[in-house]
């Protein structure tokens, strides 16, 4: 697939051309381009291996944390080129956030761990940082459970607390791009109903990029699905079409649950 | 279903479910030809079999929509799958409204064989539609069957000579009932039956579009006949 899939006519957040991976010699993904837009849920999909996680990993540079990896194409977000060496990826990573599969609270105080990302790029005083911690817990749905302990430990949540913790720690920042890897694979179904129902609000202020092993999640809260298999993006369409008639038999087949 | 899901289980309810709705199919397609055996040999009997087929369809009906939920609620099926139980439904629904009208053109057989029609009506002129009606739904079942859109567009533009046999029948009878009104009453009686048979020719039309639907992912309802070959052929 060279072609280049254009979801919509609306701004993009993200433009990917041509973006290659590699993992040394194995070749992760393969020339996949695509538009991710402003302010919608785009969601990847696809069986394990499909570099559907990679891809997540490039648009913030994760991957650069790793010798040996590398990304050819380029990702333009906002015009400005991420693969670029000299892109800030401190700054990149402040404004394209991500929250990982196993919720991972530092092991600090519930109060800390929102405060903690924030005074690495500004300087607020007390009540600022106190606002701040509000505004981010209340963001992420979970200010009215914790507002009574926010000296207690992040670690002493429950699991669906600790992955909207981190959800609150990524939105503290004010970032552009919110990157979800598997957000609810560790939940239970009303943790994973409540962070659903987080990503649909938060989506009128920030772009998100979601990647899900549940189709029914991709179904319910995308507005665009990208399905990849083997490090290529198959195909990618409003969620709606994806999941009613898609265009490709590889797609249908994955998503109605038969051999490949 | 031609390729399997990774779920046999899946595959064997829709499978199952496939084969009750085609068994439904044969069976008002079958009550569908005893009514037009009631009205050409004017047969009691034949229209005692028709009544009788009613119940057993009725109840089919509410069993496959039973099926179908309990799949739709289990299996949350996506793409065609959701599209092939989409159309079982509607197809049901449809089948079974045919099967109301196979029951009617009984009643007024029964109504024109007790009220002893005059032999001079022209009932034998409906033979002609009621038999392209029950082809029809033979060939729509055959093709849902398949899956075959071609056969879906074919019966598509047949339905128009249903629709103008009908109308062909009727500007007859009313010429019948104007040179002699005893033959209002029977010839009413008839026209209902006619109206019958188009109903069902009108209910394959229905199905035979929910197979497009169902293979194309195109709703083609209300859309006019060459819009839609050019759509999907």
């Amino acid at each position: 697939m060279n072609a280049t899939a254009t979801a919509t006519a609306s701004k993009n957040a993200l433009e990917l051309r041509n973006l290659s991976f590699f993992y040394g010699k194995f070749q992760g993904l393969r020339n996949v381009s695509l538009d991710i837009a402003e302010h919608k849920v785009t969601a990847f999909i696809g069986p394990s291996g499909c570099g559907k996680s990679t891809l997540l990993r490039t648009l913030n540079r994760m991957y650069s944390l790793y010798p040996g990896q590398r990304a050819e194409g380029s990702i333009s977000f906002y015009g400005q080129d991420i693969l670029d060496p000299k892109q800030d990826i401190n700054l990149l990573r402040a404004r394209i956030g991500m929250v990982f599969q196993k919720p991972t609270p530092f092991p600090m105080s519930i109060y800390d761990n929102i405060a903690f990302g924030v005074k690495l790029y500004e300087t607020l005083s007390k009540s600022e940082m106190d606002d701040r911690v509000e505004w981010a817990l209340s963001k992420a749905a979970l200010w009215t459970e914790v507002k009574d302990k926010l000296h207690q430990s992040g670690l002493s949540l429950s699991g669906g607390q600790q992955q909207r913790l981190c959800i609150a720690r990524s939105v503290a920042v004010k970032p552009s791009v919110l990157l979800l890897d598997e957000p609810t694979s560790a939940l239970d179904p009303l943790s994973t109903a409540k962070i659903e129902e987080l990503i649909d609000e938060l989506k009128h202020d920030y772009t998100i990029a979601i990647v899900t092993h549940n189709m029914q999640q991709a179904a319910r809260c995308s507005d665009f699905t990208a399905y990849m298999y083997l490090g290529e993006m198959i195909e990618f369409g409003a969620t709606e079409q994806i999941f009613f008639k898609p265009e490709r038999k590889e797609t249908e087949d994955y998503i109605t649950g038969r051999f490949g | 279903m031609p390729d399997k899901h990774l779920s046999s289980q899946f595959d064997s309810e829709l499978n199952s479910v496939s084969a009750r709705v085609m068994e439904m199919g044969g069976l008002v397609e079958s009550q569908i030809r005893q009514a037009v055996y009631a009205l050409s040999q004017f047969s009691l009997e034949a229209v005692e079999t028709v009544a009788s087929m009613e119940t057993r369809i009725n109840a089919m009906e509410v069993e496959i929509d039973q099926e179908l939920s309990s799949i739709i609620a289990r299996r949350q099926p996506t793409a065609r799958d959701l599209r092939l139980l989409l159309a079982f439904s509607k197809a049901t629904a449809n089948l079974e409204r045919m099967g109301d009208e196979a029951n009617k053109m009984a009643r007024m057989v029964r109504s024109i064989i007790e009220g002893g029609a005059p032999r001079s009506l022209p009932s034998s002129d409906l033979r002609v539609a009621a038999e392209l009606a029950s082809g029809q739904l033979r060939k729509t079942l055959d093709a849902f069957a398949r899956l075959d859109v071609k056969a879906a567009v074919a019966i598509l533009k047949e339905d128009d000579l249903i629709d103008k046999e009908f109308d062909g029948f009727v500007r007859k009878l009313i010429t019948y009932m104007m040179e002699d009104p005893r033959t209002i009453s029977p010839s009413l009686d008839l026209l209902f039956l006619a109206k019958a048979i188009e109903r069902i020719g009108d209910h394959s039309k229905n199905v035979a579009e929910l197979i497009i639907y169902l293979v194309k992912g195109k709703d083609v309802r209300h859309t006019a006949l060459d819009e839609i070959e050019s759509a999907v052929l």
